[in-house]
């Protein structure tokens, strides 16, 4: 009786470290996800080219830049997102001259490319 | 110009005029950077950061701000070495080579966020779910109460991205370029969804659902997500209430305390850091419904045009995918290899995966593998097998995974749509013999 009464004790302890641990552990996790997404960038991560600037500074107000430099879109389809990201994502509208230059440095620096995202043959690279 | 002057003063001057609110513009989520968390970062950087104390108003180290073009990985504790997708939002592939266990452990469990990773729960038992709208009696269950009240059930359930695969469409379509790692496959323990809609007592009415959870959107205004689904998937046997995965309480980074598993149709429906349910008369209006966001054309339009998705459906059970997890892209193996034993994992969303075919001759001649049977519904399959190299050299290995309906993954993806949903072509997986 004391022998099961010593055991479920034990049992006890070792759960609740267990739960502490899983909670030092979560809160680890979620600075870590803290800070990667908070880390900052720096502009000249884009391709360099007129409206970098514009581009670097209203976009990455909500998202990095990862999400610019794996698209390769046409100028008609990053004009799409624009009003995409107003209609589903709370984005200010992009309106006249400054929606032109961001659409316009999009497309040109990051347009169709030939590569695929996984990139070229391994054994060359 | 204007913007110029705008973007400059964003970081510096914002924090010297109102650091709270910069913290949540700049660095899109509240409360400001602590010491602890500093301390992460660094372990992350895998070193001290110098400029710790100027961090809010710092710049990024070249050494991850270089390189945009080559794969950087994901450095966290208590995860492995994922393919970063993108830091804000947080998103990490696992690589096929790291998906062979039967059962995928927390370490490389892929990492989807459309927000931010919330605050982890100062006590987990005391976590709330509600249940409302076309309901009898409208619930409010702990965590303790989820588990004392419903029977808990344990199954192994794959869960994956809706996008899993986006990066075979041509021309590229919007959106994380997974491969085909946004797959896995957990044992998750919970309540079954079915139980606890019927201890609210479902109305007549009651024929969508709408999912909420604790995550907020990268902007600081409103939900990250929320999506909801028809009502017959939600009294589905396996759609289930998680609270732990692979007999652990859930991880921070994969919705603890409690979730949503929808096994078999698109990972949003999965809703982590799970909050409440709604039960509709008409389908949910959340972000992420509507448009072209998680549905697919009906009537196939031309590759890279403008389309609203008006007449599109909502992404339903995912489609057939294979992976290769017995050897990387790029594996050189000892010359003189002639032949090479094989294995990886299959599924077919709802359905089940009735064969697995191999070639490495480029498609001519196709090599039927062995599928084990799940070991329950909605979880994935293993298959295994021996392919013959006739010499040294470069090959590819195809594979290709057949569901219980006949329906083969394709050559080239098909149904394109502008935000790059149900792609699962072949793969190919590069080797060299010698």
């Amino acid at each position: 009786m004391r022998i099961a009464r010593l055991l479920s004790a034990g049992i006890l302890l070792a759960g609740s470290i267990a739960l502490a641990q899983d909670a030092d552990l979560a809160r680890r996790q979620a600075e870590a996800a803290a800070a990667i997404a908070g880390q900052a960038e720096e502009e000249e991560v884009l391709a360099e080219g007129e409206g970098r600037s514009e581009v670097f500074g209203y976009c990455t107000a909500c998202h990095n830049t990862a999400l610019i430099r794996r698209s390769a879109f046409t100028r008609d389809r990053w004009d799409e997102l624009m009003d995409w990201m107003s209609e589903k994502h709370g984005m200010n509208p992009l309106e006249g001259e400054f929606r032109q230059t961001i659409v316009d440095y999009l497309a040109q620096h990051y347009g169709p490319r030939r590569r695929g995202p996984r990139g070229g043959n391994p054994f060359l690279d | 110009m204007s913007n110029r002057r705008t973007v400059e003063r964003s970081v510096q001057e914002l924090y010297r005029d109102d650091p709270e609110r910069a913290d949540a513009l700049v660095w899109g989520r509240r409360g400001t950077l602590k010491g602890a968390a500093l301390a992460a970062m660094g372990a992350t950087l895998g070193g001290s950061i110098p400029f710790a104390r100027s961090m809010p108003s710092g710049l990024l180290p070249a050494a991850l701000a270089q390189g945009s073009d080559a794969p950087q990985f994901l450095q966290m504790e208590g995860k492995a070495r994922l393919i970063m997708q993108g830091a804000r939002p947080l998103n990490a592939e696992t690589p096929e080579s790291l998906l062979d266990d039967d059962v995928t452990p927390a370490d490389k469990f892929f990492i989807r966020n459309n927000g931010s990773v919330p605050e982890p729960a100062a006590d987990p038992r005391a976590w709330k779910i509600r249940v409302d709208g076309e309901v009898n009696t409208p619930l409010e269950l702990s965590l303790g109460e989820l588990e004392g009240r419903f029977e808990l059930v344990t199954r192994r359930l794959q869960m994956e991205c809706g996008g899993n695969g986006r990066s075979g469409f041509t021309p590229q379509a919007a959106g994380n370029q997974w491969g085909n790692g946004a797959i896995s496959c957990a044992e998750w323990t919970g309540v079954r969804l079915r139980d606890v809609l019927r201890a609210a007592g479902l109305k007549d009415s009651a024929k969508f659902t709408g999912h909420h959870g604790a995550d907020s959107h990268l902007s600081a205004q409103g939900p990250a997500i929320s999506r909801g689904m028809r009502i017959e998937k939600a009294m589905e046997e396996d759609t289930i209430i998680a609270i732990r995965m692979n007999g652990q309480p859930i991880p921070q980074m994969h919705g603890a305390p409690v979730r949503m598993i929808v096994p078999g149709w698109p990972g949003s429906l999965s809703q982590k850091w799970f909050t409440r349910i709604e039960l509709k008369a008409e389908p949910h209006r959340g972000r992420g419904m509507g448009g072209t966001s998680y549905r697919e054309p009906v009537r196939p339009i031309v590759p890279g045009s403008r389309n609203t998705g008006a007449d599109f459906v909502d992404m339903e059970s995912m489609p057939v995918r294979s992976v290769l997890t017995s050897h990387a892209h790029g594996a050189r193996l000892p010359a003189g290899t002639r032949g090479l034993d094989i294995r990886g994992q299959a599924w077919a969303g709802d359905l089940t995966v009735s064969a697995v075919h191999v070639s490495v001759d480029f498609g001519q001649s196709w090599h039927a593998m062995t599928v084990n049977p799940p070991p329950n519904h909605h979880a994935w399959q293993r298959w295994t097998g021996r392919i013959a190299l006739p010499s040294d050299g470069y090959f590819e290995i195809w594979y290709r995974a057949t569901d219980s309906r006949g329906r083969m993954q394709p050559h080239a993806a098909a149904n394109w749509n502008p935000q790059g949903y149900g792609a699962n072509p072949i793969s190919r997986v590069a080797i060299l013999v010698g």
